[in-house]
């Protein structure tokens, strides 16, 4: 098992047309990720890669039976991409581009929350559970089949603690791309009770960073909710205060909200593991599977 | 700066005027016919507290008003000169109030935020602003302007005046993508009305592709030659450390942070990060080691590149590309993690002054040790 995407996802690639829904739709697809179909307005009729493509998600999931999207469209057309995703009632939409207007993610996560759809992203690689599907552009050979459950702000933070934890011989049930922006599609509160319900996963691991307010939240719900170990690591610590650190998300204000003292400070008294550096990630996690 | 966030003021029609503005002495007198006195005398920077720098006069006359701009031109506020001038009418002032509308993060909504008192650094007193909630799919309602109306004592007319206000702000807020509009102070004047004395307007950068009218303006606001060169290149230089010597180079913040992090465990203080964002080609490499290390007060490189599609051909291509250049005695620790990484070792192997790690934590431990050799 894992969470999100499984080898039951029948997966929608938006934009698959494009330059980059293209390139990694063959990623996908080679991973074994099941993509029943493209949608690219005005191109429907074609197919990619053997992948028919439709003008929209409804006449897409009307003739495939698809129950996920991934959108590979640019960053100001992420919004009407998601909303038509969320119209025709898909119940999972991943977002990838970097740079959407947050007011566009306002909207489409209100959207989302009418619907009870699951929004991931934008900024973000997407969701991946090793060994059953992908949907996002993470380079899939680092990854391996396991009991860790990750999620993370940051790609290249993932990538690194995906890396060692792989190297040692840890796999992953399922890593989500949160995504660096302020307004993520979903919020590591968000998804900590899937991960929790999840049997396969074991250990709970949380890449935060500086700026926001999710790592606070998520400490308050592991309190009541959350009986699995949970690791975490905040990055961003020696960041200049008042500026945005490429993340639109990671900024820590002048008054010093959204510092990395005060996100691990709440996640202590939630008895959550604070490692210091990815490398001690990985320690604590071994530590906590050999119990 | 604010007379940008006036010129929105008045285009969005709330009471607010632009004023006279100039770059010079010369430019602003120009204008003589349009400025009436008492006139006050602003400077126009991109940072707050103008007030209390003495960024803001009064003039009577012509006299002291060239005075007054002599004075404020070329003034240093927070490390801001100023080049502009904003000339306008003195108001008569009753009163003075707080109203924004920003982003909360948290509820994934635009908030008001007001306050019945104004004119001060509202931060400094949290417990007396009063946040609204906004339901993005319905706007602004009446009673939301009736309730924070009650607040304030306002009359029946001035709640209406209120209340156009803030659909108007909204409206604002909405189309140009802003993260922040503040009116600091919403002045009552003498005959009661309301009055946009000061504002503040920041806009999402993700959105100004759409606005274009504010990228020119975008585009003319100062910056670090540094940082300019880096974004021609489509590279995102942050300055981070004045007392720093170390530049560190990455394909992700979050990777840029967690190097910062590493360092700063060890006592090291990064000067400089640079985001390479996609596409590692060995001429972005090339480009991007040139731009750091022409500040000299870069002493160490840190390149950390882990992307699973980076071809490490390429990274270890453009390193050396730049070492075969330029004269660069600055020593490099470099790790790379992807496809092809036993092609790029052999094309760094043995160029001088340049050591491979295999880790972050590893490359930490290099600079420590070359650090303590001072």
């Amino acid at each position: 098992m894992s969470i999100l995407v499984n080898k039951d996802t029948k997966l929608i690639v938006q934009g698959i047309t494009g330059r980059e829904g293209t390139f990694h739709t063959e990623q996908m697809l080679a991973y074994g990720t099941s993509v029943v179909a493209g949608v690219t307005p005005g191109k429907g009729g074609q197919t990619v890669l053997g992948v028919p493509v439709y003008n929209t998600v409804k006449e897409a999931i009307e003739a495939t039976g698809a129950n996920a999207s991934v959108v590979f469209v640019p960053a100001m057309f992420t919004k009407a991409s998601a909303l038509e995703a969320i119209d025709a009632g898909l119940k999972l939409v991943m977002t990838i581009a970097e740079h959407v207007p947050v007011q566009d993610m306002m909207m489409v996560s209100e959207a989302a929350k009418a619907a009870g759809c699951t929004v991931i992203g934008p900024n973000s690689f997407g969701v991946i559970s090793p060994g059953e599907s992908k949907a996002g552009f993470m380079a899939h050979r680092i990854f391996k089949e396991g009991h860790v459950g990750l999620m993370s702000r940051s790609a290249t933070n993932c990538y690194e603690t995906v890396f060692l934890l792989s190297n040692e011989g840890i796999g992953q049930s399922t890593c989500v791309g949160i995504g660096g922006d302020m307004i993520p599609g979903s919020a590591f509160v968000d998804i900590i009770p899937l991960f929790e319900a999840d049997p396969e996963t074991e250990v709970i691991v949380m890449i935060g960073e500086i700026g926001g307010s999710d790592e606070e939240k998520v400490a308050e719900y592991i309190k009541d909710h959350v009986k699995k170990p949970v690791v975490a690591l905040i990055a961003g610590k020696n960041a200049p205060k008042g500026r945005s650190m490429g993340h639109a998300g990671a900024i820590v204000a002048a008054d010093g909200t959204g510092s990395a003292d005060h996100k691990e400070k709440a996640l202590r008294a939630a008895g959550v593991h604070i490692a210091d550096t990815t490398t001690d990630v990985v320690r604590i996690v071994k530590e906590l599977l050999s119990k | 700066m604010e007379y940008k966030a006036r010129e929105l003021f008045v285009k969005y029609g709330l009471p607010s005027g632009v004023g006279v503005v100039g770059d010079s002495v010369e430019e602003i007198l120009a204008s003589r016919e349009n400025i009436t006195y008492p006139a006050v005398v602003k400077a126009q920077v991109a940072v707050g507290g103008r007030g209390k720098a003495g960024g803001i006069k009064f003039a009577e006359n012509e006299e002291e008003l060239v005075a007054a701009c002599n004075a404020i031109f070329g003034m240093d506020i927070k490390g801001h000169t100023v080049k502009k001038i904003m000339v306008k009418p003195k108001d008569e002032i009753g009163r003075e109030l707080y109203l924004s509308i920003t982003l909360d993060r948290g509820a994934r909504r635009p908030v008001i935020l007001f306050c019945p008192e104004g004119g001060m650094e509202i931060e400094a007193h949290p417990e007396k602003v009063i946040k609204y909630p906004v339901d993005p799919t319905r706007g602004i309602p009446d009673y939301t302007a009736r309730y924070l109306a009650g607040k304030a004592g306002l009359s029946g007319d001035q709640f209406k005046e209120l209340y156009a206000l803030l659909v108007k702000l909204y409206r604002l807020f909405r189309e140009y993508d802003c993260m922040l509009c503040e009116i600091n102070p919403l002045a009552i004047d003498a005959e009661g009305h309301l009055l946009c004395l000061d504002g503040k307007v920041s806009i999402d950068d993700s959105a100004l592709k759409r606005l274009p009218d504010m990228q020119e303006y975008e585009k003319s606001a100062p910056r670090e030659p540094m940082v300019a060169e880096a974004e021609s290149f489509n590279f995102l230089l942050i300055p981070c450390n004045k007392e720093g010597n170390i530049g560190i180079m990455s394909n992700g913040s979050g990777m840029l942070m967690s190097c910062m992090d590493a360092l700063a465990k060890r006592g090291m203080t990064t000067r400089t990060t640079l985001d390479l964002g996609g596409g590692a080609t060995a001429e972005r490499i090339k480009e991007a080691v040139r731009i750091l290390l022409s500040d000299p007060k870069i002493e160490y490189l840190f390149i950390n590149i882990f992307g699973g599609i980076t071809r490490c051909d390429e990274v270890a291509g453009g390193i050396r590309l730049a070492k075969e250049l330029y004269d660069i005695k600055q020593p490099m620790v470099i790790r790379f993690e992807g496809t092809n990484k036993d092609k790029g070792l052999e094309i760094i192997n043995g160029l001088g002054n340049v050591t491979y790690v295999d880790g972050l934590l590893a490359g930490v431990e290099v600079l420590a040790n070359e650090y303590s050799r001072q």
